[in-house]
This record gives C-alpha cells, sequence and structure tokens, in this order.
C-alpha cells in the first residue's frame, strides 16, 4: 500500500517537476553566458559563465528600483485588499444568504471584462479625476479592482468552513456580532488571510496593461514595465540580462509561496477542529 | 524670472518639495512628475517644463547625447527644464492612446511611424515645417508625403529622421559562389546555392515591423502598390500577383520556415549566429558585429535593395516622428524644440553613427554624410557612404506613390502584407487568391477611413 | 434584548446586529471600488461599441450596429474566436489533468516534498510577463533549446527544426503550453485545499467499506472536491481567455492570423490600428460567452455541493 503510493507519489511529482522548472534552469544558464555567445550554437553547454548581466542589471538600469516599486505597489494593493474583502468575505459568507449568494456570482462577471479593453477609459479617470498620472499610487488605486474580487471569493470560501457555533458560542457570551468577528473568526482565518496575500500579490506582479498605461517616468516603473524597456533595445534583445531580471524575483516568491502553502491548506481543513 | 517674491517663494517651495521627494526614494509617492534625473541647473531657475517621450534608442550614445547634451544644453538656451522618457518602441502606440484617452500626457510624442490615424488629437504642425524650412531649406519629398494629409491640408507630424533600409549580405559566401544581390533575380538564383551551404537568406514574412518593410518595398520593385497617387487602393493587380509568386519562388528555394514565426530582432539574430546570407535591415545588423568582434564583421556588405522588373525601390526602415497634442500643456516650448532639433539635425546623425538621417537634408547635405561615412574606419572603407546614395535615391515613403494616411496606417499595423505573402509561401493559399482576399479587407479599410474624411 | 434599551448607544448596536444592515455595511467599500474602477470604465467601453471613436478618443459618432456587422465579417475576428476557444479548452484541460495528478501526489507528506513543490510553484510565482520573455528564448528558431533536446533524442532533423513560433499549428501549441504551464501551480494549490479539505471521517469511512485507490477517487474523493475544483477551472478558463500579453508576445497573432484571440484583436484594432469603437467591439465578445460559462459552472458546483 505504502510503496504504490509511493511510486505514484514519485512517479508524478519529479517529473513535473523538472519538466515545470526546467525553463528556469535553462533562464539560470543563458544568463550566465556572455551576450555575444548566446547565439553560438557551439557554446550552447559548454562555455564560460560569467556575471556580467547581473552586473549591467544591477549598475546600469533601475532594475533595484522597479523590483522596489513591484512590491510597494504589492503590498499596499494587499493591504487595501485585505481591508475591503475581509469584511465583504465574511458578510456574503454569513450574513446575506440568498442574496449573498447572488452577489458571489456576480464576483466573477467583473473579471469577465479584460483590461485591453479598460485601460482606456480607466486611464481617462486616473489622470483627469484622481489626478494620479506617473504616480505609483494610480496603480496602488486601481489594482484592488481586479484583487478584490478573488480575495472575496477566496475568504467566502474559508468562511463558510468555519462552524456557525464559534460564533454563536462568542454570541452568548455577550460579544457583539462585530466583537465576535474580531476576537473570533479573524484570527482563526489567519491562513485565509495569508493565502489572500499570496494569491493578490501575485495578481499584482503579474499585470501589465495598467502599469504601462498609468506610468511614464523610468524611476516609477514597476518590474514586468521596466524589463522589456531597458533590456530590449529596438530589436536587440539583452537575453541574459532578461534572463536574470526574470530570476531574481521569482525564487524568493516561490520560496515564501511554499512557505505559505501549509497554512493555506491547514486553513481550508478548518484547523483545530477536525 | 527673477523680482517677483511670491513667484521666488513658490519656486523655493518647489525647489524643497523636489528635493523631499527624492528623500523619499523609490516610492515615487510625493512627486507628480517625477523626475527622471537630478535638477539640471541649480543656480538657474527654469521657467518652464517640458516634457518628451521617446523610443529607446538601439545606438545607446544616440540617447546618451540626446538625453545629457542636446536637452541639457536646449534647456539651458531656452529657460525650459527638459524632461524625457525612453519606453520601448512597441509601447508607444498604446502609450499614445492612453495620453489621448486621458487627454493628458506628453507635450512632445514621439513615434517610429507616423500616426495618422491620431491627426484630430494633435496640432498643425505646419508652422513648424516653415520655420525650419526658412532656415535649412525644404522639408525631403519623404518627410511631406509621410507626414501630410493632402485632404485636409494638415501636417499631423514633423518628421525629424528617418532611417535608410539597405539590404546586408556576406560578401564572402556569395563571392564564393559567385554572385551579387543586384537584382531579385540575381537573389532567386543564387537562393538555392547559398541555402545548400548552410546559409540561407533571411527576409521574414512574419508579423513584424521588418517583414513589412522588407516585403513592401520587395512589392514596389515590382511595381505592386498598396495605393496609388491618389490615396486609392490598387493592391489587386497582375503585377502583386507575380510579387507573390517571386517570393514564395526564393522562399521555396533559399529561405527556411523560420521566417514566419520572427519578431524585429530575429532577422539581426539569424544575422548574428552566422547563419544567414542576406538580410533586410537598417545598420544596426552590421553595427552589432563591429561592436562585439564577430568574425564575419568585414563580410557584411551594404548595399540599396535589388533591382526588380519596375526598378530599384526602397522604403525608410523606420521614421521618427514628433507630433504635439492638441492637449499639450506647452506647445511653444515644444514647437520650438523640435525646429531647432531639425536645424541642428548633423549632431544628431552623427551621434547615431549615421543611423539617423535628417528629414531635412540641408540640416546636413549628403555630401557631408558621405565625408563622415567615408572616415569610418570599419571594414572594407567606405562601405558606409551607400547609405547616402540609398537616402537620396532609393528611399520612399510607406504609401508611396500617394501620401502616409490612417488606412495605409492601419493596413500596415494589421500586417496584412506579411500575411499575403506568408499564406501564399506556406502552400495555403495560390498566390491570385490570397492578393484577392487581403485586397478585399484593404478596401474595407480605406472604405471606412474615406468616410471618416480622412482621405 | 438591545431593543430593550432606550439609550442611542443601544439602538445603533442594535441597528449593527441587524444581519441585513451588517451585511450591506460590510460589502459596500468592495462594492464600491468595483463599481467605479471596472463598472464604470465598462460602461464606457460598451458604448464606445457603438461609435466609431478612433486613435484614443472616449467619444465618437453613434454607429448603431455597424461595428459588430464589420467584424463579423472579418475573417481575422471569426477566426480569433476559434482560435480563443481552443487556446482556452485544449489548456485549461491540460491543467485539469496535470493539477488533479499533482494535488494528489503532493498531498501526504514524503521526503522531497518541501523542493518539489518549490519547483512546481515556480511557473506561478514569477511574473508572466517577463517569463513570456523568457519563452521567446525558449522557442527561438535559432537557438531554441527545446530543439537542442529534440534533435539530440533525434526525434527531429537538424536541418528541418521545427519553427515553434513560425508555422501555425506549432504556434498554437506553443502558446497552449506557455497558458498550461503558468496555470498548472495555481490549480494544484486549489486542488489540494479542496482534497485537505475532506474530512478524516470520509476517508475512515470509505476504508471501512473497502473503497480505495481509484474507486475511491471517483466516488468518494473527485464528488466532494468537486465544487473548489470547479471553481479553480472556472478561474482558469477566465484568465486564459481574457489574457492578452502570452500571444501578444509570443506570436503577435502570427503567423498571418492563425494565433490571433479575441484580446489581442481587440488590441491591435483598437490601439494600433487607431479604432478604438471596433476594437471595443471585439473585446466585448468575449463577455457572454465568458458570462455563460461561467454561471453554468457555479450552478453546477452549487448543485454538485455535499455539506
Amino acid at each position: 500500500m505504502a510503496l504504490r503510493r509511493n511510486v505514484f507519489t514519485y512517479g508524478v511529482a519529479i517529473p513535473f517537476a523538472i519538466v515545470l522548472a526546467f525553463p528556469f534552469v535553462w533562464m539560470f544558464i543563458t544568463s550566465l553566458k556572455p551576450e555575444a555567445q548566446v547565439y553560438d550554437p557551439t557554446k550552447t553547454w559548454r562555455f564560460h559563465p560569467t556575471l556580467t548581466s547581473y552586473g549591467y542589471l544591477f549598475h546600469h538600469t533601475d532594475y533595484v528600483r522597479w523590483l522596489e516599486n513591484s512590491f510597494f505597489v504589492g503590498l499596499l494593493v494587499v493591504l487595501i485588499t485585505l481591508v475591503v474583502a475581509l469584511p465583504a468575505g465574511y458578510a456574503l459568507a454569513r450574513l446575506a444568504g440568498g442574496v449573498g449568494r447572488s452577489l458571489g456570482v456576480g464576483i466573477f462577471l467583473t473579471y469577465l471584462v479584460p483590461p485591453t479593453l479598460l485601460f482606456l477609459p480607466l486611464s481617462r479617470v486616473v489622470a483627469q479625476y484622481l489626478h494620479l498620472s506617473d504616480r505609483l499610487w494610480s496603480l496602488i488605486v486601481v489594482y484592488p479592482s481586479f484583487t478584490i474580487p478573488f480575495a472575496i471569493w477566496l475568504l467566502m470560501g474559508f468562511f463558510k468552513t468555519i462552524p456557525q457555533e464559534l460564533e454563536d458560542a462568542a454570541l452568548v457570551d455577550g460579544c457583539s456580532r462585530i466583537g465576535s468577528l474580531l476576537r473570533v473568526v479573524f484570527p482563526i482565518s489567519i491562513p485565509g488571510i495569508l493565502t489572500v496575500v499570496i494569491f493578490t500579490f501575485s495578481l499584482v506582479i503579474n499585470e501589465f496593461v495598467y502599469a504601462i498605461t498609468f506610468i511614464s517616468s523610468a524611476s516609477n516603473r514597476t518590474l514586468p514595465v521596466g524589463v522589456p524597456t531597458d533590456l530590449i533595445r529596438g530589436d536587440l534583445f539583452n537575453w541574459p540580462g532578461i534572463m536574470g531580471a526574470i530570476l531574481i524575483p521569482s525564487i524568493p516568491l516561490a520560496l515564501i509561496y511554499n512557505a505559505f502553502l501549509n497554512r493555506f491548506i491547514a486553513g481550508f481543513t478548518g484547523g483545530a477542529f477536525r | 524670472m527673477s523680482g517677483d517674491e511670491k513667484t521666488l517663494s513658490r519656486r523655493d517651495l518647489l525647489k524643497q518639495g523636489a528635493a523631499g521627494a527624492a528623500a523619499l526614494g523609490a516610492a515615487g509617492a510625493g512627486a507628480p512628475f517625477a523626475f527622471a534625473g537630478p535638477m539640471k541647473f541649480k543656480n538657474k531657475q527654469l521657467k518652464g517644463d517640458l516634457s518628451i517621450i521617446q523610443w529607446v534608442h538601439f545606438v545607446p550614445a544616440y540617447d546618451d547625447w540626446f538625453d545629457n547634451t542636446w536637452c541639457k544644453q536646449w534647456g539651458e538656451k531656452n529657460d525650459v527644464q527638459v524632461k524625457v522618457e525612453h519606453i520601448n518602441n512597441t509601447l508607444l502606440d498604446t502609450r499614445a492612446a492612453a495620453e489621448v484617452a486621458a487627454q493628458q500626457g506628453h507635450d512632445l510624442f514621439m513615434n517610429l511611424h507616423p500616426m495618422a490615424a491620431y491627426e484630430d488629437q494633435v496640432i498643425n504642425h505646419a508652422s513648424i515645417v516653415k520655420e525650419i524650412e526658412s532656415k535649412v531649406g525644404k522639408y525631403s519629398q519623404l518627410g511631406k508625403l509621410s507626414t501630410y494629409n493632402p485632404k485636409t491640408k494638415k501636417y499631423f507630424a514633423v518628421s525629424d529622421n528617418y532611417v535608410p533600409d539597405p539590404v546586408i549580405w556576406r560578401r564572402d559566401l556569395w563571392n564564393g559562389i559567385g554572385e551579387a544581390p543586384y537584382t531579385w533575380d540575381h537573389v532567386r538564383k543564387a537562393a538555392p546555392k547559398l541555402k545548400g551551404i548552410g546559409h540561407p537568406i533571411g527576409i521574414g514574412q512574419s508579423q513584424e515591423l521588418d517583414s513589412n518593410m522588407a516585403l513592401l518595398a520587395f512589392m514596389m520593385c515590382f511595381g505592386s502598390f498598396v495605393q496609388n497617387e491618389h490615396n486609392a487602393p490598387i493592391l489587386n493587380t497582375k503585377k502583386t500577383v507575380n510579387a507573390v509568386k517571386f517570393m514564395a519562388d526564393i522562399y521555396n528555394r533559399g529561405e527556411t520556415a523560420d521566417i514566419f514565426g520572427w519578431n524585429p530582432a530575429s532577422n539581426n539574430n539569424f544575422l548574428y549566429s552566422g547563419q544567414a546570407s542576406m538580410i533586410l535591415n537598417a545598420i544596426s545588423a552590421t553595427r552589432t558585429p563591429e561592436d562585439q568582434h564577430l568574425p564575419f564583421a568585414d563580410d557584411l556588405a551594404i548595399w540599396p535593395i535589388p533591382i526588380g522588373p519596375h526598378g530599384r525601390f526602397g522604403l525608410e526602415h523606420v521614421m521618427g516622428c514628433y507630433n504635439i497634442w492638441k492637449f499639450a500643456q506647452n506647445k511653444d516650448a515644444a514647437s520650438q524644440f523640435v525646429v531647432d532639433l531639425c536645424v541642428n539635425y548633423k549632431d544628431a546623425t552623427n551621434a547615431s553613427k549615421l543611423y539617423n538621417f535628417p528629414s531635412f537634408p540641408g540640416a546636413y547635405p549628403f555630401k557631408q554624410i558621405r565625408k563622415t561615412a567615408a572616415a569610418d574606419t570599419h571594414k572594407p572603407r567606405g562601405k558606409y557612404t551607400v547609405l547616402t546614395t540609398i537616402a537620396e535615391k532609393f528611399t520612399h515613403n510607406i504609401g508611396f506613390p500617394g501620401t502616409y494616411n490612417a488606412a495605409m496606417d492601419e493596413v500596415f499595423t494589421k500586417y496584412l502584407i506579411p500575411a499575403m505573402f506568408a499564406q501564399v509561401s506556406q502552400g495555403k493559399l495560390s498566390a491570385a487568391d490570397s492578393v484577392k482576399a487581403t485586397n478585399s479587407q484593404v478596401k474595407d479599410i480605406y472604405r471606412k477611413w474615406k468616410a471618416a474624411g480622412k482621405i | 434584548m438591545a431593543a430593550a434599551r432606550g439609550s442611542r448607544r443601544g439602538r445603533l448596536r442594535y441597528v449593527a446586529e441587524r444581519r441585513g444592515f451588517l451585511a450591506a455595511l460590510l460589502i459596500s467599500p468592495a462594492v464600491l471600488f468595483i463599481a467605479a474602477l471596472v463598472g464604470i470604465p465598462f460602461g464606457l467601453a460598451i458604448y464606445l461599441a457603438f461609435t466609431n471613436a478612433g486613435a484614443g478618443s472616449l467619444t465618437g459618432k453613434w454607429v448603431g450596429l455597424a461595428n459588430f456587422r464589420r467584424i463579423l465579417h472579418d475573417p481575422i475576428f471569426r477566426g480569433s474566436l476559434w482560435h480563443t476557444a481552443e487556446m482556452t479548452l485544449i489548456s485549461q484541460a491540460i491543467v485539469i489533468v496535470c493539477a488533479g495528478l499533482i494535488a494528489h501526489a503532493l498531498v501526504h507528506k514524503f521526503r522531497g516534498r518541501w523542493f518539489l513543490r518549490f519547483l512546481i510553484l515556480l511557473p506561478w510565482a514569477a511574473p508572466i510577463s517577463l517569463t513570456v520573455i523568457g519563452f521567446l528564448w525558449f522557442y527561438d528558431p535559432q537557438a531554441s533549446i527545446w530543439n537542442w533536446f529534440l534533435i539530440k533524442l533525434h526525434i527531429v532533423d537538424p536541418f528541418n527544426k521545427p519553427n515553434w513560433l513560425g508555422t501555425p499549428r506549432a504556434a498554437m501549441a506553443s502558446i497552449i503550453t506557455v497558458q498550461a504551464w503558468r496555470t498548472i501551480p495555481f490549480a494544484t494549490v486549489i486542488f489540494l485545499a479542496g482534497i485537505s479539505s475532506i474530512p478524516q471521517e470520509v476517508d475512515d469511512a470509505s476504508a471501512i467499506d473497502g473503497a480505495t485507490g481509484i474507486k475511491k477517487f471517483w466516488y468518494v474523493s473527485l464528488p466532494l472536491q468537486l465544487p473548489i475544483a470547479l471553481v479553480a477551472i472556472l478561474f482558469g478558463i477566465i484568465f486564459t481567455a481574457t489574457d492578452m500579453v502570452v500571444p501578444y508576445i509570443l506570436t503577435n497573432g502570427g503567423p498571418f492570423n492563425s494565433t490571433q484571440m479575441i484580446t489581442t484583436y481587440s488590441f491591435a484594432t483598437g490601439i494600433n490600428a487607431g479604432n478604438i469603437g471596433e476594437g471595443a467591439a471585439i473585446s466585448l465578445f468575449l463577455l457572454p460567452v465568458l458570462a455563460i460559462v461561467a454561471i453554468g459552472m457555479l450552478v453546477f458546483a452549487r448543485r454538485a455541493e455535499v455539506t
């Protein structure tokens, strides 16, 4: 029994891990190549590795700035998303009944409008009504529009797994409804909150269309915009630099997501209440 | 400038604010329009602001000159704080649309193709053209036909430069088989031999800029045009069908299937890998091998486009155009900037290592450019002088013999021409059918813009 | 109880106790946000589809259904409908199968699980707009490492290398691959949550009943995981169908429009060619289709819900 499970486990996990991660391995190798040898078919695997491209990234481009900007925007958007989505998720899961269910469906509908279309009217909103052109705050204000719906859905799921008895017990003990929210429900949903953090952050760091539209100055660019701009000059791609630029944020992010994953899963299993 | 107490203290506040914003660091949350660099003049108060957006030039030296020498000196002279933003050229269209939608953006917007579709959003640049002409002589035909709308009698952009599009070929390989790309017939004959020695030709048929340019120019050499001199579509002709068949022939004999999946960098990379025996590209494709000391850098020859049955017709590879939005904040400074840049274009051309040619040729006469090119030390010496011949005689505007307009722009940006060729080369459609189908799409587009009163 | 108190504070607390009011209060920030930043621009976009707005302008002359009529005649547009469906359905089918397998493999602790999980999460952790540029390199006609492997394994002739971005079938396959690649970790994580949410009692009960392995999966696990799995699939479909970055960067709709998607064509028409009204009309075609899919799946999910 255990052997069968192990065969299945390793037989599935290892090949998939190799296939999914191989592009990154190749990116890493390319990032170590000197630019002139990138196209040399005789130097595919055997070449003199060099850190020049990383040096270029850090010293001749605003790469560090873009990383900072992306993380800054990401963290603030996560905060806003949590503040808005937590109460909404709770309300839809517990309080709203039938209306809540329909609203829950409505959440998905907001994703049906792709940014390929929305960015134009939004650029007018950002420029004329919010006066946030070329400021990172424009992104911080706009991004929650697509992170909040997803966060609400996630949190709805979490709150549904928290037994009603817990809250009722708190109410019986004299807590107001809001009090029970704050003192009982939210602490238990830490795993859910962490999950929202991961998913929201990943949505933010992937976003490209709004970032290119609302931000002008080089120093305000986020990562997805800065890389194609500075590492692709007209028709020349700086492949080693680009590969390095991709790897630097991806590896830490994957490590962090991995670390949070257990708690996320624990949340869905209802924590200590199994 | 000085004197007014109130103004001075407001400027002081602004300066402090700017310093404070800089101190905030990466957040950029404080500065309303974060400047790309430190204030250029600590001692002098500058009256106005000028914001410019343009592409990241493939020649870093040009951007260096533009940002740090030209704009700095111009700003000093005209009491204007110039702020330049560079973005990847593929993103310029998106940004233009966003700025128009927002009715707010840069004072001076540069793109690599004249933005004919935005005619209603920009000022009439006639006064700028006139002023430049009064100082250095006439606007080139190429420039005028690219940026002027004869229907509305409006200059919807001003071109400061264009880039000649030569053919770049490996002299060693071609001479080895006893050939040279003098005419397209020569190319067709040499193609199988070159492919046979492992060095195919590389003329793209993909949905990207280089393919568009190469194929449109190729068509013209065969007497096939998208529109006539009255800007009416005339694509479906026997000559077009012949051109498509001819290119399919070249593909089948001497090219590989690579050419259908290219981006603008691909034909360059094909050349840099040592494989390609011929590509059509600007001289970025020869400068990089020189810079990277590739073994065949000295074997790369530069020639005008081969001759076809109709003659030798080339296009510009890209054309730098500036336009000024109607909602720009500092139109005066923007206009003056363009005037001064075009008048002094000699420095720009040299800074770009002869990539940019002035659209107002009086600023840097061909004879002088030729002299500079002759001084280029790369081997074989004098190889860049042919650029002036190409620029003078064999470079036409997109939309030749008509003018560049919104309909032509749409045909161009939708890559209808590369699709027309590729379908036939890949055997999906016969030449006649492909041309017919493309023609109906082209006519549709022209109908639409004619209804809008733009052609 | 609180109603008995006459004080103002008491009345306030009473109001806060009422479910409906509290619910509305808690939901309103979210609704306001979405209405302002999604609803208004969306309404504007619908308006634009009925005008001949051009070149970034947000106003235009009303032309009724002319834009829609024109694009329905456009062979490229009709192709884009088909390609979008193809890309979405095939890539998500792959995602479901792979994510399902991986999730089951990763459920129980084993040596090396942390490391393997890290590798599996990488495609999702990396910003897609950058990794897709990385795939441009991966599929480069000259230097594709994928071709290198195929040649070394003698599957492919070195003089006849497949051009992954240059021939229609191969280009579509490449796009599908990238979409699947980046979605698998996302779906795996959600499936994992679904599996883990099955209470232990169910596990024990099925063991007692003698249901193991595939039988257990089909009759017990699958139905219990279905609600969560369905929503993960739904998000996968929506994120893929509305995605522009992957097809735009990999092929830009080529070769000759054989991988043109609704999103890329809408962008090319509206932004590059300066025809906003038409671009908006194209984009709107995504909406009814996705709405039907979404509602259909959610209804199915609710019916399949096991409490």
